[in-house]
C-alpha cells in the first residue's frame, strides 16, 4: 500500500496513532503532568513576588499605568501561560526529529512509507493537547492560589485567538526544527530560541517597553498577537489595531501564510541532508 | 596454577591521569559545538531582560524612561537578584550537567561503556564539575555585569568572606548535583521532569531572585530548613555589607556555620548516593535501560 498517496482518512489516523503513542508514553509520567502545571505558576510567582517586595502598596497603581490592568497577578499568570504553550511547542516539535536521531530511530521511520509530515502534524496535536492542558490548568490552578478571578472577560474570545494563534506557533517550530537538523545542536538552540519568543512576545511586560526596531521584530512572531490577544480579551489592556477582529485577521494571515513557509523551509532541509551526510548523523 | 588476579586500588597518578582524560573529552565535546557557547550567553541575556522588563513594570512611571527602575528602590535591589541569580546559574547547571548527563549518556548508549571500562567513576563526575566550574563561571560573570549594567550598581562589601561563602556553597551545590545523578539512575526519564522541577522549586524557595521578605511565611518557613538558602542568603547579605535587615533567614554567624557544613558534607553525602545508586543498577542490569 502506498501510504504517501493514501487517503485523508488514512492521512489522519497516521496523525491520531502518532499523537496517541505519544500520549502512552506521556501517560507513564504522571509526575512530568503535574509540573506542567506547576512550573507556569511558579515562572509567574517570580516577577509578581520581585514586585511586591520592591514596589509595595503602589505596585498595581504602577503596573496599571504601565501594562492597561491593575490585575498583575493575572497578567502574569497568562503571560506564563503563554510561555508554556510556547515552550512545548519548540520542545516537541524543533527537538521530535533530534530526538530520534539521539535514539537511533530516525532512521527506521525514514524506511517507512509514511510522509514525516504527518508523523510531525501527530506530534503537534499531542503538543498542543499537552500545552492547552498545562496552560488552561496552571492559569486556573494559580488564579485560585493567588487569590484572583480566572473567569473574567471575554472567556470565548481569549480561546478564538489561542486557537487561531496555535497554526502559526506550531509552523514557526517546524520551520526551526529544520535549523535544528541542519545545525544539529539542538538543545542550545531550542533553548536559545525558547527565549528568544519568550522575550519578543512580551511574556511578563507589554512591548511598548521596546525600542522601536525590537518592538517590529516582536509583531512579527504569531505568539505576541496571541497573548496580547488574550490579555486583552480577559483584562482589557487593549488590542494593537483597537478591535479585536483586526488583531484577530492579523493571526488569520500567520495562518494562512506560516504552514507553507514551515513545511518548504522543513522539507528544503530535509532533502539537502539526506542527499549529503544523512539523516542519521548527530 | 595461576594466582588469582587481585586489584588493588590504583595510585594516585592514575587517578589524576583518569581525571584529566575526562576533562579533556568533556572539553572536546564543549568545543565542538561551538553553538552551545552563543546561545547560552543569548539566553542568559534574554532570561536577564525579561525579569528585568517585569520588574520595571512595577517601578518604570515615566513611560519614555529606558530599560530599569525608576529611582533608587529597584537599584538598590540589584545585589539581591545578582547574587541570587549567580547561584541560581550554577545550581541549575550542576543539576542538567552532573545530574542529567547521567541520563544523556544512557540514552545515547556510552554508561553502560563507561562502566565496562576500569576508569574512575568518580572521576568522570568531578570531570563535569571543572568544565561547570569553567564555563558557568563565565557565563555568571557575563551575566552578573549585564544585569549590573541594566538595574544598577552592584554593591562589593567583604569580597573575602563573599569568596570563601561562594566556594562553600558551590560545593554543596556539586553535592546536590551528585545526589540528583543519583536520583537520575533510579527514576530514569522522570529524571528530566525532576530537574525543571528542583530548578523551579530551589528558585522560589531559596528566594534567589527577590529578598525572602517576600515568601509567604509558611514558604519562609520550608525555606529555613534548606541549607542552599542560607547559602544564598548569606552570600548576598554579605557582599551587600549586612544591609537593614539583612541576613534574613539567621544571624550571619549561624549561617556561615550552615553553609560550612553545607559544603564540606554535601559532597560526600551526594557521592555516596551516587555510588548506591550505581551498585543498584549494575546490580539490577537497569545501567543500559532508559
Amino acid at each position: 500500500m502506498d501510504y504517501a498517496q493514501g487517503s485523508l482518512g488514512l492521512k489522519l489516523s497516521i496523525v491520531l496513532a502518532s499523537t496517541r503513542m505519544r500520549l502512552i508514553n506521556v501517560s507513564r509520567y504522571p509526575g512530568q503532568l503535574v509540573l506542567d502545571i506547576i512550573i507556569p505558576i511558579v515562572f509567574a510567582s517570580m516577577p509578581i513576588l520581585l514586585g511586591r517586595a520592591g514596589a509595595g502598596p503602589n505596585a498595581s497603581a504602577v503596573f496599571e499605568q504601565n501594562t492597561g490592568t491593575s490585575n498583575y497577578v493575572a497578567y502574569m499568570l497568562i503571560g506564563a501561560s503563554a510561555f508554556s504553550i510556547v515552550s512545548y511547542a519548540f520542545w516537541h516539535m524543533a527537538n521530535w526529529l533530534r530526538w530520534e536521531q539521539e535514539t537511533g530511530t530516525l532512521e527506521a521511520l525514514y524506511l517507512t512509507p509514511t510522509h514525516r509530515i504527518w508523523i510531525a502534524a501527530g506530534t503537534a496535536l499531542y503538543s498542543c493537547l499537552r500545552g492547552l492542558f498545562s496552560a488552561v490548568t496552571a492559569y486556573l490552578l494559580g488564579s485560585f492560589i493567588l487569590g484572583v478571578n480566572p473567569f473574567q472577560g471575554d472567556i470565548a474570545l481569549a480561546f478564538a485567538f489561542i486557537l487561531v494563534g496555535l497554526l502559526p506557533l506550531y509552523s514557526l517550530a517546524l520551520l526551526f526544527g529544520a535549523v535544528v537538523l541542519k545545525v544539529k545542536e539542538a538543545n542550545a538552540l531550542i533553548n536559545l530560541m525558547q527565549w528568544v519568543v519568550t522575550f519578543l512576545m512580551g511574556i511578563f511586560f507589554p512591548i511598548a517597553f521596546f525600542p522601536p526596531l525590537i518592538k517590529v521584530i516582536s509583531l512579527l512572531f504569531p505568539p505576541t498577537w496571541m497573548t496580547n490577544g488574550v490579555r486583552s480579551a480577559l483584562l482589557g489592556v487593549g488590542f494593537f489595531f483597537g478591535a479585536w477582529y483586526k488583531d484577530l485577521a492579523v493571526l488569520w494571515v500567520f495562518l494562512l501564510v506560516a504552514p507553507f513557509l514551515g513545511y518548504w523551509v522543513f522539507n528544503r532541509t530535509e532533502i539537502s541532508i539526506r542527499r549529503n551526510e544523512g539523516m542519521g548523523q548527530f | 596454577m595461576e594466582p588469582a588476579k587481585t586489584y588493588e586500588r590504583p595510585p594516585l597518578g592514575t587517578y589524576l591521569s583518569t581525571f584529566w582524560a575526562m576533562v579533556r573529552k568533556e572539553l572536546l565535546v564543549m568545543v565542538r559545538y561551538p553553538v552551545n557557547f552563543i546561545a547560552s550567553f543569548g539566553q542568559i541575556f534574554l532570561i536577564v531582560a525579561i525579569f528585568t522588563l517585569a520588574g520595571s513594570t512595577f517601578y518604570r512611571t515615566d513611560p519614555g524612561q529606558a530599560v530599569g527602575p525608576n529611582g533608587g528602590d529597584f537599584g538598590s535591589a540589584s545585589g539581591v537578584v545578582v547574587y541570587g541569580f549567580i547561584l541560581f546559574i550554577f545550581m541549575s547547571d550542576t543539576l542538567w550537567t552532573i545530574g542529567y548527563n547521567v541520563r544523556h549518556e544512557q540514552v545515547q548508549g556510552t554508561l553502560e561503556q563507561l562502566y565496562l571500562s576500569p576508569a574512575s567513576k568518580f572521576a568522570s563526575l568531578v570531570a563535569r564539575v571543572t568544565n561547570l566550574l569553567i564555563w558557568t563561571g563565565l557565563v555568571s560573570i557575563a551575566g552578573s555585569a549585564l544585569m549590573a549594567l541594566m538595574i544598577g550598581e552592584l554593591p562589593i562589601e567583604n569580597p573575602f568572606l563573599g569568596l570563601y561563602l561562594l566556594a562553600m556553597s558551590l560545593a554543596g551545590t556539586f553535592g546536590l548535583g551528585f545526589s540528583f545523578a543519583a536520583l537520575t539512575l533510579r527514576i530514569k526519564e522522570t529524571a528530566q521532569t525532576m530537574a525543571n522541577f528542583l530548578q523551579f522549586a530551589f528558585l522560589i524557595l531559596c528566594a534567589m531572585f527577590f529578598p525572602f521578605s517576600a515568601l509567604p511565611p509558611f514558604i519562609r518557613a520550608i525555606s529555613k530548613v534548606i541549607p542552599l538558602a542560607y547559602a544564598v542568603d548569606a552570600f548576598r547579605s554579605t557582599l551587600m555589607g549586612y544591609p537593614p535587615g539583612f541576613p534574613e533567614l539567621a544571624p550571619i554567624g549561624f549561617e556561615i556555620v550552615v553553609v560550612t557544613l553545607f559544603g564540606l558534607l554535601m559532597p560526600v553525602i551526594g557521592y555516596f548516593l551516587y555510588r548506591r545508586a550505581e551498585d543498584h543498577a549494575r546490580r539490577s542490569g537497569s545501567l543500559a535501560e532508559f
